[in-house]
């Protein structure tokens, strides 16, 4: 057992900056130093920029179609969401990290929460500068480290790791003389727990800043707040109260949603649509031991569409289920229920909730499925499972996912690179 | 963590498969379900290591081809004798990193390509050590 001196066991909060546009940049040598930007789902809106794009002044999340023209007189590469690729580089960059830290928490694609042990001089700059250069040699993505004492103040670190060019990516708060100026630079909206309401509760009480929070009236902060406002008080004048969370909470719902190239207004399209991303779901549970026994489907329109129209449904089950064929009977039956022709639906999805783990499952007294039945669907999914494994997804899946599909995601202008598929490797051309 | 955890094609090879369909159990049967797993021989930093294709001719000499693949672990840093990978002018190239009168250079082991000098090209960045190269006799 190794000792848990918490005097002596730092926070760092690492991120990856530009992550998309640097796993972009990484594998595709034509797209180094050059100004990139990456779209989200159907070619939407900038979600990504590389620094060369920064320094053009782009902004995040406009619309693509606004811009397109000037990004294009601009010489910007504009590149769809390679969501394989970023999860691929993602899951190297958490496995690199494990093995620098003492434990780690994942907190997104590109942060994670990590502790390490402070050495006897309590300089943690050597570490976090081996850590930035073994990842950028690894994978080529250039990090953000901020270390404290806790979550809340690792957080603050890496927001001024970020705003301090003289830091190379890295800030310590702990080893500084005047923390108090520090910390009034991170105004409250900015601290990491702190949502809209309560962020305008606090600037009406003249608490502006992370000092100002730190110093507030404990009683008043309570009162208002309760113990989660307690708490990150007490983590900004450095106690640490919220540990890190090394395994993974069991999801509570698994949800497959997303939006059409082109708007649906036929039923059997939004049928289709919807048995797909029920096949996904179902995919999804199963991988993770899981089974449903409330499945709810929706269905809406654009968020910038005039005529606003969203509805959904669900089914309970006295049996929980893993099984495609039951799950999708129960999603085509529900789609003519969320379905309308009067309005252009631009999003489904489909919820998998109730879920409970296998390992615990108790069959129901009355059980319409023989248990030679459900034996049966079980060795059919895993068979299923294990080929679609085997040949690369969708080998073999239902015939409703077969047809033609009039709406299905735009990516126009997927990155050629992958480390995923063999067949998209990229090349060595000289 | 071991190479499982990643995405990359497994190619497993039973190292005994049971064909004896009746009659006496196999001898063997405690025996199997070994297989030889390449990604745990071949890549000790599975996190660290990408596959990349070859397109022509240009380091034929060392026995890599074109259309070969090759296993590039870039945790390692590169020595002189090394073949790598890099980035130049754009584009991935492969060359055996070599030094003449104390100097690095890029080495094409194909006489018609030239060799590269870090002095000329500025944009020349070592991407990854080439630690396996695979070619199909098919």
């Amino acid at each position: 057992m190794r000792s848990k001196n918490s005097s002596n066991e730092a926070m760092a909060l690492i991120d990856a900056n530009n992550f998309y546009a640097s796993c972009e940049q990484s594998i595709n040598p034509h797209l180094r130093k050059k100004p990139l930007v990456i779209l989200s789902n159907n070619d939407g809106c900038i979600i990504a920029r590389s620094p060369e794009a920064r320094a053009l002044k782009i902004k995040m999340g406009i619309p693509y179609f606004k811009v397109k023209e000037s990004l294009n007189s601009l010489g910007v590469v504009v590149l769809s969401s390679n969501y394989s690729l970023y999860g691929d580089m993602s899951k190297r960059l958490m496995n690199l990290l494990k093995d620098c830290s003492e434990e780690i928490e994942i907190y997104s694609i590109d942060e994670a929460f990590v502790s390490i042990l402070r050495p006897k001089d309590k300089n943690l700059n050597p570490w976090a500068r081996k850590v930035r250069c073994l990842i950028y040699q690894n994978l080529g993505i250039t990090l953000t480290i901020g270390i404290a004492e806790n979550k809340v103040r690792a957080k603050i670190a890496n927001k001024l790791a970020k705003n301090i060019d003289s830091s190379a990516g890295i800030f310590d708060l702990v080893r500084i003389n005047n923390e108090n100026d520090y910390l009034r630079k991170i105004s409250v909206e900015k601290i990491w727990g702190i949502g809209k309401q309560t962020s305008i509760w606090l600037q009406s009480k003249g608490i502006k800043n992370a000092k100002e929070l730190r110093d507030a009236d404990e009683n008043k902060i309570i009162k208002k707040l309760g113990i989660v406002g307690k708490r990150l008080q007490l983590e900004l004048k450095g106690n640490k109260c919220l540990p890190i969370e090394t395994i993974k909470k069991q999801k509570k719902e698994i949800q497959v949603s997303r939006s059409f190239g082109k708007p649906i207004t036929k039923l059997e399209d939004l049928t289709q649509a919807l048995a797909i991303y029920a096949i996904k779901a179902s995919e999804k549970m199963r991988s993770q031991n899981l089974k449903s026994s409330t499945i709810t489907i929706f269905a809406r329109t654009s968020h910038y569409s005039n005529h606003a129209y969203q509805k959904s449904a669900y089914k309970k089950l006295t049996n929980a289920t893993d099984n495609t064929s039951t799950i999708l009977k129960i999603v085509v039956e529900l789609s003519k229920e969320v379905y309308t022709p009067e309005y252009k639906l631009s999003k489904a999805g489909v919820l998998m909730q109730d879920l409970t783990n296998c390992k615990y499952l108790q069959q129901s007294i009355i059980n319409y499925e023989s248990q030679e039945d459900s034996k049966k669907a079980r060795l059919l999914m895993r068979t299923i499972d294990s080929l679609n494994k085997k040949f690369n997804n969708e080998a073999i899946t239902w015939a409703i996912a077969k047809k033609p599909q009039r709406w299905s995601m735009n990516r126009n202008l997927l990155s050629p690179g992958s480390t995923t598929d063999i067949k998209k490797i990229p090349n060595i051309t000289r | 963590m071991r190479s499982s955890d990643l995405t990359f094609k497994k190619v497993k090879i039973p190292l005994l498969s049971d064909s004896i369909s009746a009659g006496f159990p196999s001898p063997a049967d405690d025996y199997t379900e070994e297989n030889i797993d390449l990604n745990e021989h071949l890549i000790s930093n599975p996190f660290s290591t990408f596959f990349l294709r070859v397109k022509g001719d240009s380091m034929i000499n060392s026995g890599i081809k074109d259309k070969d693949l090759v296993i590039v672990d870039k945790s390692l840093t590169a020595k002189p004798g090394n073949i790598i990978i890099a980035m130049i002018d754009g584009e991935f190239t492969i060359k055996r990193l070599s030094i003449k009168n104390n100097e690095l250079y890029l080495k094409a082991e194909n006489n018609k390509y030239p060799d590269f000098n870090f002095k000329n090209h500025i944009d020349i960045q070592i991407w990854g050590v080439v630690i396996y190269s695979i070619h199909s006799y098919l």
